[in-house]
């Protein structure tokens, strides 16, 4: 019996990281996304913690801001959003939750997840803020700690989120 | 030539003597409403929860207040991005805080004032809540946890001064400080995210002279000494909520 139940345990972690891999493969053609996954390794955790805790950890935090007013941004949802997702597509359209390009969106719907964080909070930074904690920025590393070893980012990716995005203006 | 120097420098002199004067007249009302009170709403460090040592409230002069509030009610909506419900019929439309006049049938006297949550330190909506969404801060901000919050509109019910809404309609483009969805009630939070950012509410910044913000339980704080000169009153006080908004001249 035991064995059995192992087995079953066994298939669903399997299935449940077959699902969650999904979120490793190539990212659509677009700029917004790339510089998400690339900055991966700057992530407030470890990238493993991130896809199986992140909505615990939300969970919690928004618990801590809305009872006790505690508003640390390391678990904050709108960090999340600041750093992984741009103001617009790259055809300088508005990007929301739902459009290929989104962050959020490209790993729910590889494992068919319907979330409501969405109906409420904003989606997409203010386009006249720090989106994407502009290189350089003094909001780079809001974390506690495991940062020091944070890769540089590449020249290419520095270009890319230091220059305006095209059509931005429109 | 000499007689016009001494003109010239009287003339300065006084210039500047005047402006000094203007100042000393000024600043009883001005300065010590304004500069003082933001100074009193410090930043509170963002790991460490509310306490109760602490009540926020403020002093509305209506007397002061030259559009009725109209102001302040602007400054809301453009910080909480409220109000423009495509969808929303004008029973339906949020109002975080609205005008109101009120007029004396006796005498035809009217004035104007703005209305907005009390934010009461016994509130009734908080009672009538089933899911313990509609709640009141350790620092007195009573507010909705919209996680919570079923869209069941009892505290709407509840609520003896209208304050708060409902949206019945899909929103995109939120602020980012101020999350608001269908299906949830909303109201007035005091801009809590500023108050914890030690900036003062978005009103309160656009009508620095009609309104005091502060700390009611310290008793030096010039929101109380403010309130203890010139006094404050309740709206609908014979409720007994002991309100954290209050008014003068009405």
């Amino acid at each position: 019996m035991t064995s059995k139940f192992s087995n079953i345990f066994l298939a669903s972690v399997l299935a449940l990281a077959t699902l969650l891999s999904g979120c490793d493969s190539a990212p659509a053609a677009g700029t917004n996304l790339e510089t998400a996954k690339q900055k991966a390794d700057q992530c407030v955790e470890p990238t493993d913690k991130m896809r199986s805790n992140h909505m615990s950890m939300l969970d919690h935090q928004r618990d801590a801001t809305m009872i006790e007013g505690i508003r640390t941004k390391q678990h904050s949802l709108n960090e999340c959003i600041n750093c992984h997702v741009a103001p617009t597509k790259d055809d300088g359209t508005p990007l929301h939750y739902g459009d290929d390009q989104h962050f959020c969106t490209t790993c729910h719907a590889a494992v068919g997840q319907k979330i409501d964080c969405f109906q409420c909070h904003a989606d997409r930074p203010a386009g006249d803020e720090n989106y994407q904690h502009k290189v350089g920025s003094a909001d780079a590393h809001h974390f506690t700690q495991g940062v020091v070893s944070a890769a540089m980012p590449t020249a290419a990716e520095v270009q890319m989120v230091v220059q305006p995005q095209q059509g931005a203006a429109q | 030539m000499n007689q016009n120097r001494v003109d010239e420098y009287r003339r300065n002199f006084m210039t500047a003597l005047g402006g000094v004067a203007a100042v000393a007249v000024v600043a009883p009302s001005f300065v010590l409403q304004t500069a003082h009170a933001a100074g009193e709403v410090t930043a509170k460090p963002a790991d460490q929860a509310v306490t109760d040592a602490k009540r926020w409230g403020m002093l509305i002069d209506v007397t002061k207040l030259t559009d009725g509030g109209a102001a302040m009610v602007a400054a809301c909506k453009k910080e909480h991005g409220w109000g423009d419900e495509a969808h929303s019929d004008a029973t339906q439309k949020a109002h975080w805080a609205r005008v109101v006049k009120v007029t004396d049938k006796l005498t035809q006297n009217s004035f104007s004032l703005p209305v907005m949550c009390q934010h009461c330190e016994n509130p009734p909506c908080v009672d009538v809540c089933p899911t313990g969404a509609s709640m009141k801060r350790a620092d007195g901000i009573v507010q909705v946890n919209k996680h919570t919050c079923i869209g069941c509109r009892y505290c709407m019910m509840a609520c003896p001064y209208k304050a708060r809404s409902f949206v019945h309609e899909h929103l995109v483009d939120q602020k980012a400080h101020s999350p608001r969805g269908i299906g949830t009630v909303e109201s007035c939070n005091m801009c809590v995210h500023r108050v914890d950012n030690g900036q003062l509410p978005a009103c309160v910044d656009a009508a620095p002279d009609a309104v005091t913000f502060g700390d009611l339980n310290d008793p030096n704080s010039t929101l109380s000494q403010t309130l203890k000169a010139i006094g404050g009153k309740q709206i609908r006080a014979d409720l007994g909520l002991n309100t954290g908004v209050r008014y003068h001249g009405i």
